[in-house]
């Protein structure tokens, strides 16, 4: 077993506590529960960071959801080397033709990701296709990506917890804070 | 970027092939020859992502004598054509960057509908450490990312006499200034 590591102190600043996340989402699920009145919507949780923020936006929306999960690699990761272009790990489960599907996402900051996701889901031929992100960076962007429904526009800095990881660390933290520099000068 | 007009370059110990070589992962166009190792790592990530990017593929003028001969230029280092959208690699250091910025300001006021996205050192650093390859930035930015062989001569930029600065039309640039490579995907 490897050693324990607290997770908490390597988080310098709390950036948003878990009241504050709860309190947003709940507003996001209102909203959204509202402009899809009298239809079926289908999340679609873009994996692994949206994890936590997909578990309870989907209860805090009040009209039918369906839910999928997707995975992409990611560059830098392990099947880079092998390709050079970004896969689809985890595929949709069932057939969106038609359906008013809205993206939930942890974090948009290039938008490269996203832009991808949006073109692939874009052929699946949906009714409509909107995207929920808890974060925003838009320092970061180099894609403009029209984003339906942002939780909190976040400054620049590395943010981990709720969801959002460091070397797959720190997602099941209750809040999102800064992550110590320290911490990725060590691990670099 | 490379400034046209004097045909400053930046060089240094070797990253990247600077000849272009035979893209080993389609087998179709080579790659350009990337001033700076840092311009080929975007490469990699706008390839892995599948944007298409054309490396240097437009200069534009930015400062004229009276005889409005061109003594000036700016080369962003990549146009994505589908994005419509410049971006220019600065992870080099601050002087440089200084006089960097104050060419994209010229940009801006002659092009003003030119959407140039500059990347500084810290957002390359960002976008490593989001990557896990922080490891990898100090090797890729600064004076270690330069590449070192002799680079083709940029083009002479402008027979074009003075202004009038370029102006988009609807949609994609109205005067597409010179092009020097194809667009890659």
């Amino acid at each position: 077993m490897s050693p324990a590591r607290d997770l908490e102190a390597d988080v310098g600043d709390v950036l948003l506590s878990e009241d504050q996340i709860q309190a947003r989402v709940a507003e996001l699920g209102a909203q959204v529960s509202a402009d899809y009145a009298g239809g079926t919507l289908t999340l679609v949780s873009v994996l692994k960071g949206s994890l936590p923020f997909m578990a309870d936006l989907m209860r805090a929306i009040t009209v039918p959801v369906r839910i999928d999960l997707m995975e992409v690699s990611s560059y830098g990761g392990a099947t880079t080397e092998s390709s050079g272009l970004v896969r689809i790990l985890k595929d949709l489960s069932a057939s969106i033709q038609g359906e008013d599907v809205l993206i939930v996402e942890d974090i948009i900051d290039t938008g490269l990701t996203l832009n991808y996701l949006l073109r692939y889901l874009r052929g699946k031929n949906p009714a409509s296709l909107r995207i929920c992100t808890l974060l925003d960076k838009p320092a970061r962007r180099l894609v403009d990506i029209p984003v339906d429904y942002t939780g909190f526009t976040i400054p620049d800095q590395f943010v981990v917890g709720y969801g959002l990881d460091y070397g797959e660390l720190y997602r099941n933290l209750r809040f999102v804070g800064v992550l110590r520099p320290e911490v990725y000068a060590e691990t670099a | 970027m490379t400034d046209a007009t004097t045909g400053e370059q930046q060089r240094g110990a070797a990253a990247e092939p600077a000849a272009p070589t035979p893209d080993d992962r389609t087998g179709a166009a080579p790659r350009p020859a990337f001033a700076h190792a840092s311009e080929a790592e975007m490469a990699r990530i706008l390839d892995f992502y599948e944007v298409a990017w054309e490396y240097e593929p437009h200069t534009f003028p930015i400062l004229w004598n009276l005889a409005g001969d061109v003594v000036e230029s700016f080369s962003p280092d990549f146009y994505l054509p589908d994005l419509d959208l410049y971006l220019e690699m600065t992870t080099l250091r601050q002087r440089l960057v200084r006089k960097k910025n104050r060419k994209l300001r010229r940009l801006r006021e002659l092009y003003p509908d030119l959407r140039v996205k500059l990347f500084y050192a810290r957002d390359f650093r960002a976008l490593m450490l989001k990557y896990g390859k922080l490891a990898l930035v100090d090797a890729l930015s600064g004076t270690p990312g330069q590449v070192t062989p002799e680079r083709p001569a940029p083009p002479a930029v402008a027979e074009a006499p003075a202004p009038p600065p370029i102006r988009r039309a609807v949609g994609r640039r109205a005067a597409a200034p010179q092009r020097r490579s194809e667009v890659r995907r």
